[in-house]
């Protein structure tokens, strides 16, 4: 496979993810928000994604229908919707030949979606969860067409190391971020809203309570979303999976980069399957996950050099 | 009844040849069932079905993209819903008429690259050859696999008043439009069902599987897999739409200048698993970009030191590299005299009479009658740059002609063909718009086969003779009938 196709198929892979989790955080917050009695700030969310500066977020952090505009269909924001289908789909678009007929027609619905002037109508006057539920519908429809019609090749293997790879940076963010907030407001940890959210913005809920089946608890869902490899956007699920696909092309490969790049992902991987609910309190939570994004970081740093450095 | 809607509004433009009516209520019969089917729709279902074209051309990314104001937009080859109609009668003649040209043109460019017999016995003149841009002296006695040049030919052809076909232009370089011939297909299957079995249209979705045989055959190493790429400028290339599909449907590599290098006079593609040898290059890169080290050397769209590898056989680029001595608007003029030269054979498809403005007299004469001319830079395309005689102001007159005496040999001039009309839905009603046709001709070791079809291109613009689509032309779906 060219360098270049595999770059792009993996950075396709990473926007569509990137924007999956941006829809279906920005859907509870909004829930959330409507929620609320005290009045709500989206300014942890907004950070998660851009750091813009702190006029933007002053102004519109209050303000539930400015940050899902500026968020979805905000042109300035490098994070927005609209710009990270557009990256997507350029990438897609020189690759063409790679993906199936089915899921290319799929990425242009989407984007022609997300330019819709009906949908941008709505965003700014109507209910904005059914523009976000039409927006999510597309991207589970993309998983789905990916799913059933894409080859089982490298091809593939290279779009699920970008869309795990995202994920798991995607969850660990989330985690941080919403952990830091409560840590400065300890009292939002004492309501079950706080979590129950965070939970459901990761879709985790329904596991949660089945896994627990008792009143929320910081540390339980600190191992659901981080160490349960039965959740699907657990941290440790995204890193096997990273693992597992990344076996898939190393036969293609027996040279140092290629074992440097294995021995990264190992020892991610094994960090993670090694530690405990205690052993990361014990560290700190915040340390912790920042040296799992910084491992992160580095494989996709190194999948950049070893394998799509092509120019 | 609705019959009364469509077609008794629809007159037929005066001293032209339509595709459809003999005269003002007259139904050529191959077009019969066409307007038996369409006397059932009504004008609004019709436009739906207009509305279903675009929405399935966008959907599926059939787009071109416009880049101003920092934001691409796209848009799509208009579309027109009506099909044209080539009999299986005129289609033969056009078949063998195509393929005795292609021979002789692929003669031509084996005779140019090597004796030059035809200018030596003085049929053409040396230097209407030598003064043409495009015929490349880094390709003398350069040895092309089966000494073929042409693989992939699109010829344009019109039709006079009286319905007799002429070719407008050979273009043998890489000739763009063969993926709007199967899309066209495609999308009047979902517009018409039923229609095209009933009428017995010809099939033409064969085209990539024999063009990806004959790119097989041409395969300088003698290998059961040979790796065949396809070379595109990128997704910001007009025609990138095109070159996806094709690389799509035969299965083949799209690369781009960036993903190839040449190392020991073979080139190699970079892959995720180390370098792979390219075998096969099918480019859409014209030769001024293919290589900067042997053309313009601003070039990043090209890969350096390809063109020493194609000339020590190490790889085969398609359409051969120096094809435009041959469809250069000066040469043209001489083809039928190429035709008599080397096959000894009577030319079958006409040539719109030509005047070269390097010759004083004829000059002279295009210069009296320019009312009755269309003049052209000989190594122009699409539609740019051109005088048409019968609308321009003598303003425009007077500058081009300053233009022309600057180096009268980069000039012909044509009298006006009328070009032939077809009905098109325009505005919920049809109307006469002009239209040419391209067949795609591919060449290979078994010889010449020609997809019955083609692209059939339309000037919107009403009383337009410019097809281009850079003029505002669109493309109907072109079908051709078994006898």
């Amino acid at each position: 496979m060219l360098s270049r196709v595999a770059s792009n198929l993996y950075w396709l892979s990473r926007y569509l993810e990137r924007s999956d989790g941006i829809l279906r955080i920005l859907k509870i917050n909004y829930a959330s928000s409507q929620d609320a009695l005290h009045e709500f700030s989206w300014r942890p969310l907004i950070q998660i994604y851009h750091s813009p500066n702190e006029e933007i977020i002053n102004k519109i952090e209050f303000n539930s229908r400015d940050v899902l505009q500026y968020m979805i269909t905000g042109r300035d924001n490098p994070n927005s919707i609209i710009n990270i289908i557009t990256l997507a789909r350029e990438n897609a678009r020189s690759v063409q030949d790679h993906l199936t007929k089915d899921l290319w027609q799929c990425l242009n619905e989407y984007y022609h979606l997300v330019k819709d002037k009906r949908l941008i109508a709505t965003l700014k006057k109507g209910d904005p969860v059914s523009v976000l539920d039409e927006l999510i519908k597309q991207v589970m429809l993309y998983y789905g067409i990916a799913e059933v019609t894409m080859e089982r090749g490298e091809g593939r293997s290279f779009m699920n190391i970008g869309k795990y790879l995202e994920r798991s940076i995607q969850s660990t963010d989330i985690l941080d971020v919403k952990f830091k907030t409560a840590n400065s407001d300890p009292d939002l940890l004492t309501g079950t809203s706080y979590l129950r959210y965070l939970l459901l913005s990761l879709g985790a809920y329904d596991l949660y309570l089945k896994t627990y089946r008792q009143g929320f608890d910081p540390e339980n869902v600190l191992e659901l979303v981080v160490l349960n490899n039965d959740f699907p956007r657990s941290v440790m699920y995204s890193v096997n999976n990273i693992h597992r696909y990344f076996e898939r092309l190393k036969h293609n490969k027996d040279i140092i980069e290629s074992k440097e790049l294995s021995f990264m992902i190992g020892r991610l991987q094994s960090t993670i399957k090694y530690s405990t609910v205690a052993s990361i309190t014990n560290r700190g939570l915040h340390p912790y996950l920042s040296q799992v994004k910084k491992d992160l970081f580095g494989i996709g740093n190194a999948l950049d050099l070893n394998y799509f450095a092509y120019a | 009844m609705n019959e009364l809607d469509f077609l008794k509004q629809y007159s037929p433009t005066p001293n032209t040849w339509d595709e459809m009516f003999s005269s003002s209520s007259d139904i050529r019969a191959p077009y019969q069932k066409v307007i038996d089917y369409l006397s059932t729709e009504s004008a609004e279902s019709l436009t739906k079905k207009e509305e279903l074209a675009k929405n399935l051309f966008m959907s599926q990314g059939i787009t071109f993209t416009v880049y101003n104001s920092g934001e691409g937009v796209e848009k799509i080859f208009p579309f027109d819903i009506i099909p044209r109609i080539i009999t299986a009668q005129d289609w033969n003649f056009i078949e063998i008429g195509i393929k005795q040209r292609l021979k002789a043109l692929n003669t031509f460019l084996k005779d140019i690259y090597s004796n030059m017999f035809i200018v030596k016995d003085g049929i053409v003149p040396a230097d209407i050859i030598y003064s043409c841009p495009h015929f490349l002296r880094e390709m003398y006695n350069v040895k092309v696999p089966h000494d073929i040049y042409v693989h992939i030919a699109g010829i344009d052809l019109i039709r006079d008043f009286d319905g007799t076909y002429y070719v407008l232009e050979d273009n043998l370089r890489t000739p763009s439009g063969v993926s709007y011939m199967l899309e066209n297909r495609e999308i009047t299957k979902r517009l018409f069902p039923d229609l095209l079995p009933q009428c017995k249209v010809r099939s033409v979705t064969q085209y990539p599987e024999i063009l990806y045989k004959n790119l097989m055959a041409i395969s300088p190493r003698q290998i059961s897999h040979p790796t065949i790429v396809l070379l595109s400028p990128g997704s910001y290339n007009s025609a990138y739409f095109e070159h996806t599909t094709l690389a799509r449907l035969m299965g083949v590599e799209l690369v781009e200048g960036r993903d190839l290098l040449v190392e020991n006079h073979k080139v190699y593609m970079k892959t995720t698993n180390g370098r792979q040898q390219v075998d096969v290059i099918y480019r859409r890169v014209d030769d001024e970009y293919l290589d900067p080290l042997v053309f313009n050397p601003d070039s990043i769209l090209g890969v350096a030191g390809i063109m020493s590898a194609y000339k020590k056989g190490n790889v085969a680029i398609v359409n051969a590299v120096g094809n435009g001595v041959a469809d250069d608007k000066a040469i043209y003029s001489y083809v039928p005299q190429m035709i008599k030269y080397y096959l000894n054979e009577e030319p079958l498809l006409k040539n719109v009479p030509t005047f070269q403005l390097g010759n004083k007299e004829e000059k002279e004469y295009v210069f009296s009658n320019i009312q009755n001319m269309v003049v052209k830079r000989t190594n122009g395309s699409g539609g740019y740059g051109m005088l048409m005689g019968h609308v321009a102001t003598d303003e425009e007159i007077h500058d081009y002609q300053a233009e022309i005496n600057k180096d009268p040999r980069q000039f012909i001039a044509q009298p006006t063909i009328s070009l032939s009309a077809a009905p098109c839905f325009i505005n919920k009603a049809l109307h006469p718009r002009r239209i040419d046709l391209r067949p795609f001709a591919l060449c290979g070791p078994d010889g010449i086969e020609i997809v019955p079809g083609g692209l059939t291109r339309v000037a919107l613009k009403e009383g337009s003779l410019v097809v281009n689509s850079s003029q505002g032309g669109g493309s109907k779906d072109t079908w051709v009938l078994a006898s």
